[in-house]
């Protein structure tokens, strides 16, 4: 495992922040982490880099714990946030490298490889202050990836990009992936992006880990169909002996264990006219605000 | 995986960061440019015709013979015992005020944590900055008070000081002895104002804005230096630190009293690194969350 979070809790002034929150992540794999505001994600964040002492609990890099070695576990890790301070008044180029002297040293032949990766390198003399935000994510990107990490923990670093802005840094993380097997931590609001990126999602709710599992699980678990048909008064206590619920607008939910073929033969067998019936597609949106309506 | 530079190579690396970052502050050159504006006021006070008279009376009092001492190098010496008390307190206590918690309130200190450095390393590294900074500062102003002096009076003469706060009476009718001492007094003082930014630097270090951890430290001296001058206070006056922030004139007495000196400077040294170490208790004990 890459990264293990074990039994992660914290509370701030008394009120409980997290509660027994656990998931790990295989190597190469890209793992969402999702949540309302005040979910638990930053909190969460800031235990896996040891900005915050957890009150139980502990995470493991590579099999080092952050807690007992900070120093050892981080250095097989980058970091991007969502809005990256940086030294405004300085260039991008001695941004990195006083980012890079608190990991082991700057080097410039990576630096300048890194810059070109990120095409920044035009700018890179420039102050950051004159960055657009566009560019400001690309030196974080180019900052998260110098210390050549293994694990790269990204929080909303797509927040604020335009559509293309957002384009090219799913496809820059999906293209490192493929070519280092960089493991990513992916914290972000943008649903889509993290169906299109993610392998699986942790989904936090009030500090508490409600979903750990692969994206497409997620929508699977409980598929839901489209039924036109009369009679609804036959139909519901149908399925409801299946094991599942009817939903508004000519919408069910059964069981993943269940067959629909069943169904629709129980259906026609007590006389239900049915006229269309089919499995909805549902995106990871649909699934994950059902799952934090509870 | 990038390779590791050698830890003092990489202790090099990272306290030139943080000088590059505090000269690259524009605060930090409207600082330089205060001071210089600072010791060209006094410099012009001292050449008012009243200053003089004034001047010309100290040290014919003392029997001495006023054209030796009305000099670039007493001059100087005035220029960084004004300046340092006036305005250097108040700019130091700002730069160390702001090292920590300016960094924390701007959110530059997250991406540092994602970096594999222990607070304890990162606090030395950004004390040792605020120290070389503050010591090399008094410095500037002696030496930038000093080309000024001498564009004004012209370079020969002697060194005349006194302090009556201190009971210090010293003249040095000597070029190279007066700059001699002049030099000692500058590396005295810059020893004395180090204490004053470690006070800001461990407020720095707190949960606090950093206008804030400059306040305090103000604040703190100013009161310790008001109580200092009651007369019920005076037999314990050597337990104020602003007292012993100012035994860097014992210096430029005529025969320096080296026990003096170093108790004091001791006396300072352990409360820095006090200092040090309460900010760093209370950094390393805080949560930063992203």
């Amino acid at each position: 495992m890459m990264l293990e979070a074990k039994n992660l809790s914290k509370a701030f002034g008394g009120k409980p922040a997290l509660k027994n929150v656990g998931f790990s992540l295989g190597r190469g794999e890209i793992h969402g982490l999702l949540g309302h505001n005040g979910a638990g994600k930053s909190t969460t964040l800031g235990i896996i880099l040891g900005m915050v002492a957890p009150d139980q609990g502990e995470v493991l890099i590579d099999g080092i714990s952050v807690q007992e070695h900070r120093g050892k576990a981080l250095r097989k890790v980058g970091a991007i946030f969502e809005a990256p301070a940086f030294y405004d008044y300085m260039t991008g180029w001695d941004n990195l490298k006083i980012l890079m002297s608190y990991s082991g040293g700057f080097d410039g032949k990576s630096a300048r490889e890194v810059v070109k990766r990120v095409g920044l390198e035009q700018r890179i003399g420039s102050k950051v202050r004159t960055y657009s935000h566009g560019m400001r994510q690309r030196l974080a990107l180019a900052q998260a990836l110098l210390p050549e990490p293994e694990l790269l923990l990204l929080d909303e670093p797509t927040d604020g990009l335009d559509p293309e802005g957002i384009k090219w840094f799913r496809d820059f993380i999906l293209e490192l992936r493929q070519e280092r097997g960089m493991t990513v931590l992916f914290n972000s609001h943008l649903l889509s992006e993290v169906e299109q990126m993610c392998d699986r999602v942790a989904i936090l709710r009030e500090g508490q880990l409600v979903f750990e599992g692969s994206v497409r699980n997620l929508a699977d678990e409980t598929p839901i169909y489209q039924a036109d048909l009369e009679t609804w008064s036959v139909a519901g206590p149908v399925v409801e002996r299946f094991g599942g619920s009817v939903l508004q607008a000519g919408r069910i939910a059964l069981p993943v264990s269940i067959d629909s073929a069943q169904v629709l033969e129980e259906w026609v067998k007590a006389g239900v006219r049915v006229r269309e019936f089919s499995k909805v597609r549902r995106s990871l949106e649909d699934v994950y605000m059902e799952i934090l309506d509870g | 995986m990038v390779e590791a530079a050698p830890t003092d190579m990489v202790f090099i690396q990272q306290l030139s960061g943080e000088l590059r970052k505090l000269f690259a502050r524009p605060r930090t050159w409207m600082g330089y440019g205060a001071f210089l504006a600072m010791e060209a006021l006094i410099l012009t006070v001292y050449k008012l015709e009243a200053s003089q008279e004034r001047m010309r009376g100290m040290v014919e009092r003392n029997g001495l013979e006023f054209s030796t001492y009305y000099s670039s190098l007493t001059i100087t010496f005035m220029i960084m015992l004004l300046s340092m008390f006036l305005l250097g307190s108040i700019y130091f206590a700002l730069v160390a005020g702001d090292i920590v918690a300016k960094e924390n309130e701007d959110g530059n200190l997250r991406m540092v944590f994602a970096r594999p450095i222990s607070r304890f390393r990162l606090l030395l590294v950004k004390y040792t900055a605020v120290c070389l900074y503050t010591f090399s500062f008094v410095f500037f102003v002696g030496i930038s008070g000093y080309a000024m002096a001498v564009a004004a009076v012209g370079w020969e003469g002697g060194l005349f000081v006194i302090e009556p706060k201190m009971k210090v009476f010293a003249a040095y009718p000597n070029w190279w002895e007066g700059a001699g001492r002049l030099a000692l007094s500058a590396a005295g003082i810059g020893i004395s104002m180090i204490t004053l930014s470690s006070i800001a630097f461990m407020f720095s270090c707190f949960k606090i804005k950093p206008a804030a951890a400059t306040i305090i430290t103000l604040t703190i001296l100013f009161v310790d230096m008001i109580l200092q001058g009651f007369p019920f206070f005076k037999p314990y006056e050597s337990y104020f630190v602003t007292w012993r922030m100012s035994a860097w004139v014992f210096l430029v007495e005529q025969y320096i009293s080296w026990p003096k000196i170093i108790e004091s400077f001791t006396f300072l040294a352990g409360l820095n690194v006090s200092l040090f170490t309460i900010g760093w208790l209370a950094f390393q004990t805080r949560d930063f969350k992203t």
